[in-house]
């Protein structure tokens, strides 16, 4: 018998209480371990693979840079960009107060509230402002029925016409979608954090006389950006890669990228062009993911989630 | 008067955390808040920097009303308890931040704030992280942080409490040189009455919500007028007594099977009948004649021992003595009263029996 064999059952004599738990723990890691490269990283090689075919090519790549592609991937995650500040600004306010302001008693009922929109499907949750916006919507029956306005107006599929070529803000129905669905998520993030922001703090900041600005760009902003990033890099990715709320609520000038390679794989049915057109999309947003999670402080507040 | 306030009162729905509190502390005074934990002295503090807003009251700075004054906008500043520096921002920059709040420029804050810290000893700490920092040393730049504003009244909340036994004693001497050199109003706030008594010029204190006396720390400890404070501020024999004669403010009374001078202390009139004197266990000596007891219990101090004596009239009695005067248990003892002061004792309401109106103790 070797010698390593004696040591490692001397130390298994040892650790014997350990042992039982140790393989227990390995095959509970070992399903979804087994789940996590089964349906997540061979369908992604796979559609490595299939955007360089028929057999090695970079055509598929080299079309990208053609047409309409670029643009509509630049427009896409400048609405990712936009939305995801939007629920920022929402989110930053709202977590302060129910993390500091809001009696005890109601932040739980608050806190579950905040979280109603994901129990729903989120098609549902796109048509409601379909149901909402539309000519003959909620709001233009008000207002036209109160006399505010003669005529509808155009609130659902218009594009906002404001920003610099493709990064063009998202229209209100656009926006209005995006921000119901995924505002949820940067709320829970950001309330994590907040939570963990030691009033004191606060005070101590008005104490040697910070107005409100101040104690926000000071104590409050510093003690919790790791939460507001963290919530960032969940919803940015998705909402610029969202196919569904587009579909129902965008304009038709403002076409994002998911929608452009279901069409490619179902209209057109170039699959090799479509799984390009995702791995570099895939790329561009995990660059900015990279970015993000840099920060030991950003991924400590995306392992709290 | 620097800081005055008048009926302050705070409460929290159905309770009342400070009642009627009526202060006044003079420029330049190390002022001290004692009181057992819910007294109501940290709500007092945190009413003073604008943290809470009283419920009724008024408070008056350096003559000036700030009652509705905000936190940023009042000349105090206040140490936190658990001191909350700013976790993200190096010491030199924790010290300067209310210098930058009121707009004093980049070299003239970094001039002031070296000085501040060589003040508080921490000279060449300026770039250091908080974390970085012993326990002692984050107290300093608490302080310095505070104090670099040069408040009207610098207020403090029991700073002093997450600090080990030496460290504490150490400090004390610290904030007591602090305070004469930069020369600022200290309003200091403890339970702890040691480190009140050792650093205050008066002190008030509070329970229940109300200050229940004030003075210098001497004064109040030597001749209490109540039970309440004569107990809070050490160690104290309460006995029950009865005055026989009065003279230049002292009375004669009898109690514990002898008799013996006591102070009136802030008594008005002449008390007859029965009162309550307290004596403290050092103003006890053994050997004498005036009461009479057997040794129960004898603890070491190191310094002093500590005697647990039988009264052969009844009760029992702590006597402090030094090392060098031994008895042990059982023994027979005499024991002679140094000094005594009649006090008022307060029964669960907080109702006082005054000397002058002196009731029999059965009467309760």
């Amino acid at each position: 018998m070797s010698g390593a064999t004696d040591r490692l059952r001397r130390r298994v004599g040892r650790v014997r209480t350990q042992r039982g738990p140790a393989l227990v723990d390995a095959g509970l890691a070992a399903l979804p371990t087994l789940l996590a490269v089964s349906l997540g990283v061979v369908p992604l090689v796979l559609l490595f693979v299939e955007s360089v075919s028929p057999p090695v090519t970079i055509e598929n790549y080299a079309a990208l840079g053609g047409s309409v592609y670029p643009e509509i991937m630049i427009r896409s995650l400048g609405i990712g960009v936009a939305v995801t500040l939007v629920c920022l600004t929402v989110a930053y306010p709202v977590t302060y107060w129910l993390a500091h302001r809001c009696p005890g008693r109601y932040r739980l009922p608050v806190l579950v509230s905040f979280t109603l929109p994901l129990w729903l499907n989120y098609v549902v949750l796109n048509y409601t402002w379909v149901w909402i916006l539309a000519s003959d919507g909620v709001v233009n029956a008000v207002l036209t029925g109160l006399g505010v306005v003669d005529r509808p107006l155009d609130l659902l599929r218009t594009a906002s016409a404001v920003g610099v070529g493709p990064l063009e803000l998202p229209g209100l129905s656009l926006g209005l979608g995006f921000v119901h669905i995924y505002l949820p998520y940067v709320l829970l993030t950001m309330y994590v954090s907040m939570e963990r922001l030691d009033y004191r703090q606060v005070e101590a900041a008005r104490d040697l006389g910070a107005g409100d600005l101040r104690v926000f760009l000071d104590v409050v902003v510093p003690e919790t950006y790791a939460g507001a990033v963290a919530g960032a890099l969940i919803v940015y990715a998705r909402i610029a890669g969202a196919f569904a709320t587009p579909q129902i609520l965008a304009a038709p000038a403002e076409q994002m990228i998911a929608q452009i390679i279901t069409t490619q794989f179902y209209d057109v049915l170039d699959y090799p062009f479509a799984a390009a057109l995702s791995v570099a999309f895939l790329a561009v947003v995990l660059a900015g993911f990279g970015i993000g999670a840099l920060s030991t402080d950003v991924r400590a507040a995306l392992k709290r989630w | 008067m620097i800081l005055r306030t008048e009926g302050l009162t705070r409460r929290f729905g159905e309770t009342t955390a400070v009642a009627d509190l009526s202060l006044s502390i003079a420029a330049g005074e190390f002022f001290s808040l004692v009181g057992p934990s819910g007294c109501g002295k940290t709500t007092t503090l945190r009413m003073l920097a604008g943290l809470e807003s009283p419920t009724a009251g008024r408070i008056e700075l350096d003559g000036r009303d700030v009652t509705d004054r905000p936190a940023q906008d009042r000349d105090t500043n206040l140490v936190f308890q658990d001191l909350v520096l700013f976790p993200h921002m190096t010491v030199a920059e924790n010290v300067g931040y209310g210098l930058a709040r009121s707009g004093v420029r980049r070299a003239a804050r970094e001039e002031r704030v070296a000085e501040m810290l060589s003040t508080v000893g921490l000279a060449g700490f300026g770039d250091r992280d908080p974390t970085e920092l012993s326990g002692g040393q984050r107290q300093r730049v608490a302080l310095a942080r505070a104090l670099v504003n040069e408040p009207a009244v610098l207020l403090l909340d029991e700073p002093l409490s997450s600090l080990d036994r030496t460290l504490r004693a150490e400090m004390r001497g610290e904030l007591r040189r602090i305070q004469r050199d930069v020369g600022t109003t200290f309003l200091y706030v403890t339970h702890d009455q040691e480190s009140a008594m050792s650093m205050s010029d008066r002190m008030a204190v509070m329970c229940g919500g109300r200050v229940v006396e004030s003075g210098p720390p001497a004064e109040l400890y030597d001749r209490p007028r109540t039970a309440f404070v004569a107990d809070f501020l050490g160690d104290a024999n309460l006995l029950p007594a009865t005055v026989r004669g009065r003279a230049d403010g002292r009375v004669t009374v009898d109690a514990g099977g002898g008799r013996f001078d006591a102070a009136l202390g802030g008594a008005r009139g002449a008390p007859d009948g029965r009162v309550t004197v307290m004596v403290r266990p050092e103003d006890l000596h053994l050997g004498g004649d005036t009461l009479t007891g057997t040794i129960r219990d004898v603890e070491y101090r190191g310094a002093h021992e500590e005697y647990t004596v039988a009264l052969d009239a009844g009760g029992t009695i702590r006597v402090r003595s030094g090392t060098a005067s031994r008895a042990a248990i059982g023994e027979t003892v005499g024991l002679d009263v140094f000094d005594a002061a009649v006090v008022r004792r307060e029964d669960g309401d907080g109702d006082a029996a005054d000397p002058e109106t002196a009731r029999p103790e059965g009467s309760r």
